[in-house]
């Protein structure tokens, strides 16, 4: 028996995340608050006599609910009232045993009638789209393309980290956007609103930020690894040219993002980072004016940083990608020595 | 494209690649859990709100930058009569404008051991310089 397998490591790492879910749940979407205590009633002291309860008997009765409190359906639901766990197990439970039952009527009953063995619906959703597009004759060819057995070595998964990475910024970004307002006035504040108040805002934002980091971190180690085993040489010329570009839309998508808190660094990081620009020869004045909107680092540049940083990058990233692995999938992945 | 490798060692795309990308995945996702709990303890926080009439004393770009910006901070004013801030701005895009077209001006077909190790022993020294001016730029 080996003494590690990944196949363990991956259940571990679900099994470390799920408790880790449980754990936040548990201790942050409790809604219910404790009581206040009722000041008219004297507190009982730790060390109590049997006569001070006869001296005041109301103490120990249990106060009833308030009476005409308006009711809450979605309280009840939610569990809001009882603490979370109650209704909610209730409805998993009894729900997923119902959804069985219903499931086995239908199949008894489908079974009798057709006379003819229960099908999944996995097939049969399956079959019903084949019918209609003829997509499994090409999925096969598609899925059973051989690779070469090389391919698993480590330093060929940095391209595919840096995809998975690209994948972990856009949903922690759109996550981000959801918060975020990309003016002067509001910028601030609502990077603060999403550190202190949103639920796993400093975490959704943890990861944007150092993930970014580890996006150029890897995308670079790529490149490299790809230039030492001159796995660039012809025919796969245009895989590096567009390897290129990806590094260099993932540099501009540090560098637009890094405006968006609008602190004092991020504003004159930018305000240095676009005079830079500004020094390139003939074109230098048209690049900075391009890039602040004006002569001045404004609430333009913001918008437009935001922009680029949330819609035209991404885009072209994504288009770039896909050619990038449209090439590696018709040419192969280069041999190594 | 798919006959040249039916002669040598391959695994089938599915499952076995994608088994082992997704185990990759995996590992990756604990890292992000790892950096999500430690955003959940010490938030990556946020500065002073940004005030264009105070300039900060030390003014620097993101970390991937810095290489850059220590060339541009450096470089002498003059350099043959030439601006030296003109300098620093060209040799970067004519180095990126170079790493575009590397593959056509390398397109010999050239697969023995010495030719990997000069890139090696160049990819090394560049990613050496990148990071003695990046920690340059970092402490000044």
């Amino acid at each position: 028996m080996r003494f590690f397998s990944l196949k363990r490591f991956g259940l571990f790492v679900m099994l470390v995340v799920a408790l880790g879910l449980l754990v936040f749940i548990t201790t942050h979407a409790r809604a219910d608050t404790p009581q206040a205590a009722d000041p008219s009633i004297p507190a009982l002291s730790p060390n109590w006599q049997l006569a001070d309860i006869d001296a005041s008997p109301p103490q120990l009765v249990a106060t009833p609910p308030p009476p005409s409190q308006d009711t809450c359906l979605s309280c009840h639901i939610s569990g809001q009232n009882k603490g979370i766990w109650t209704p909610l197990a209730r409805w998993t439970l009894f729900g997923t045993l119902g959804l069985f039952f219903v499931f086995g009527v239908y199949r008894s009953a489908n079974t009798w009638v057709t006379r003819s063995p229960w099908k999944p619906f996995t097939n049969r959703a399956a079959e019903w789209v084949d019918d209609r597009y003829q997509v499994s004759a090409p999925l096969t060819k598609i899925l059973n393309k051989p690779v070469p057995k090389y391919a698993l070595r480590w330093w060929y998964c940095l391209g595919g980290i840096t995809a998975f990475l690209f994948v972990v910024q856009g949903i922690t970004g759109i996550l981000l956007a959801f918060y975020y307002k990309p003016t002067p006035e509001a910028a601030y504040a609502s990077i603060q609103y999403i550190e202190t108040q949103v639920y796993f805002g400093s975490a959704i934002r943890a990861i944007h930020h150092w993930c970014a980091n580890g996006m150029i971190v890897v995308c670079v180690a790529h490149m490299l690894r790809v230039f030492i085993m001159g796995a660039y040489k012809k025919p796969r010329e245009l895989n590096w040219v567009s390897g290129a570009l990806l590094l260099v839309l993932t540099l501009v998508f540090g560098f637009t993002g890094y405006l968006l808190p609008w602190d004092q660094r991020a504003f004159w990081a930018t305000t240095v980072g676009s005079e830079i620009a500004g020094a390139i020869p003939a074109i230098g004045n048209l690049a900075l004016v391009f890039l602040r909107v004006g002569w001045n680092v404004t609430g333009e540049t913001l918008s437009r940083f935001y922009a680029l940083h949330i819609i035209i990058v991404p885009l072209a990233t994504v288009v770039f990608m896909f050619a990038h692995f449209l090439m590696i999938r018709r040419q192969g992945i280069a041999k190594p020595l | 494209m798919s006959d040249i490798e039916h002669t040598e060692d391959t695994i089938p795309f599915y499952p076995d690649h994608v088994r082992t990308e997704f185990y990759v995945v995996l590992g990756v996702l604990a890292v992000v859990l790892v950096i999500a709990i430690a955003g959940l303890i010490k938030p990556v926080g946020i500065g002073e709100p940004a005030d264009p009439l105070n300039t900060p004393l030390h003014v620097k770009p993101e970390w991937y930058f810095l290489a850059l910006y220590q060339i541009l901070k450096k470089i002498p004013p003059m350099i043959l009569g030439i601006e030296g801030k003109i300098i620093g701005v060209v040799i970067p895009i004519v180095l990126v404008a170079l790493i575009f077209i590397w593959p056509f001006l390398d397109n010999r077909p050239d697969k023995s051991k010495r030719a990997i190790l000069i890139r090696l022993a160049f990819a090394i020294f560049a990613i050496i310089t990148i990071i003695a001016l990046t920690i340059w730029g970092e402490v000044s």
